[in-house]
């Protein structure tokens, strides 16, 4: 496992919090097996092994049979550092259990459904760098004006503006807080760009929001 | 041998409980006490607990009462610490729901650090086995990432041990019965032999995708004679030869007391 002192126990993180894709998706989220859109956050979790550091090679994933996966995806978004004992908090109240803000990437396989749990795609080991650092809550004044940009050997391929998360840091923290305690160090990602961004062997990605910091990984395989 | 962590005498301790029943602190000093006393505090017997792996309808009959076809692979999905608690604790019922049950399972507990491992050299990665019992929630229950976070991660919802008994211990642990009873009667009596993807697949199929660690757990999926627990329910979840966990449901208001 690779050390990462940025991530104490847990990192969740929250998918389909992408007003765009939600409405993109809202016919097929009709139909089998879905039934119906979803009516509360979809959440998964990346377990300590996929936790990785800015900076690190990001492993080429396998399949079954030992070979090289035809193709992994990358996605990006800011990471609530929780900064003290969060249980069941108003949406009022929320922010004030943020500790700091940072990155969390998630390198994953094409995601074909959110039926199942993803293990097959979502659980690679060191499949979630965090990082570069942490920085404190003060400085970031409003979320909505963050956007995530991703880069792929310099080339800028996502752009995801927080004011188009369907459930804002504050919500989600409410919920969440509402399923599970949260601990200090413990991560939530809160949203991710409905379009995941295609990776090749030897890219090199770096995802960013201005204020927060630049997180740099290259893709293994090459 | 069994391996506990519990809390005695106002110490916190990692015990070793022999054939005999004695309990011996690590450090090797006997504890005056039986294991049915008052005067212990069971606490989850994995002292690090890591990454939980739990399995969906992985018995046969299981499946066929829920009413979906047996899995052509593992449903797996995963749990972290503030799940669990100890032997005679309590555990939750949220408020306003129809159905929470009760999913009495073994578990294997990882003790070496492995990836891309062989079912035939799986037990060499399994420390031992306990028992848990993995609650749900099935009002919660939606079509994303199903069985989802809030069905499964709720804080309490999953008891387990009382101990940890050596794998050497357990020759035949796809051979054994395991029942829970509700507040004395017998409720689900199934077996290990059922399960549909057994202990050694398992550790083969999830070290295929990551890396095992020693302190993960693997919960393996209960069979079928699943009930409604309510406030005031006692509990018990056994595993033959393994061990018996006891919990005892309560309010959501009572669980989180200030903080709710």
């Amino acid at each position: 496992m690779i050390a990462n002192t940025l991530v104490k126990s847990k990192l969740v993180c929250v998918a389909l919090n992408d007003k765009h894709q939600l409405t993109a998706l809202q016919d097929t989220f009709k139909k089998d097996p879905y039934k119906k859109p979803p009516t509360q956050p979809v959440l998964y979790y990346k377990p300590r092994n996929t936790w990785n550091v800015d900076g690190a090679e990001i492993e080429w994933a396998k399949d079954f049979d030992g070979q090289d996966v035809a193709s992994m995806v990358v996605g990006a978004s800011l990471g609530i550092v929780i900064g003290q004992e969060t249980c069941r908090v108003s949406v009022e109240n929320a922010l004030d259990f943020v500790g700091g803000y940072t990155l969390v990437a998630d390198y994953s396989l094409p995601e074909k459904n959110y039926y199942r749990p993803d293990i097959k795609g979502k659980c690679l080991d060191g499949s979630a760098p965090v990082g570069p650092n942490i920085i404190s809550r003060s400085t970031l004044e409003n979320l909505d004006d963050l956007q995530v940009v991703i880069k792929v050997n310099g080339e800028r391929k996502s752009l995801f503006a927080l004011a188009d998360m369907e459930r804002s840091v504050a919500e989600l923290i409410s919920i969440i807080s509402h399923i599970m305690t949260l601990q200090p160090g413990e991560v939530i990602a809160v949203g991710f760009a409905g379009d995941r961004v295609p990776v090749g062997k030897g890219d090199t990605v770096e995802a960013s929001i201005e204020g927060v910091g630049t997180l740099t990984n290259t893709l293994g395989g090459a | 041998m069994r391996h506990a962590r519990i809390i005695f005498d106002g110490r916190e301790l990692d015990v070793d409980i022999d054939s005999a029943d004695r309990i011996t602190t690590t450090s090797g000093e006997l504890l005056n006490v039986t294991l049915d006393s008052d005067q212990i505090t069971w606490l989850p017997p994995v002292k690090e607990p890591g990454t939980i792996f739990a399995l969906g309808l992985n018995y046969a009959d299981h499946a066929t009462e829920l009413a979906f076809e047996p899995p052509k692979e593992p449903l797996v999905f995963i749990k972290h610490a503030n799940t669990l608690t100890g032997h005679k604790q309590i555990s939750y019922r949220p408020d306003s729901i129809e159905f929470q049950h009760y999913e009495c399972e073994l578990v294997a507990v990882i003790g070496k650090r492995g990836k891309n491992i062989k079912r035939e050299d799986a037990l060499d990665y399994i420390a031992g086995y306990t028992v848990c019992n993995d609650f749900a929630i099935r009002d919660y229950l939606e079509n994303y990432y199903r069985p989802n976070l809030r069905v499964k991660s709720r804080d309490s919802l999953l008891p387990m041990g009382p101990w940890i008994i050596d794998t050497a211990d357990v020759p035949d642990v796809m051979n054994l019965r395991l029942t829970t009873a509700v507040n004395g009667k017998i409720t689900q009596d199934g077996s290990t032999k059922d399960m549909i993807f057994d202990v050694p697949f398992l550790v083969e199929y999830l070290s295929k995708i990551m890396t095992l660690n020693p302190g993960d757990m693997i919960a393996t999926g209960t069979p079928h004679g699943v009930v409604d627990m309510q406030p005031g329910d006692i509990v018990v979840c056994s595993v033959e030869n393994i061990c018996s966990l006891e919990t005892r449901i309560v309010s959501e208001q009572t669980y989180y007391g200030d903080k709710y």
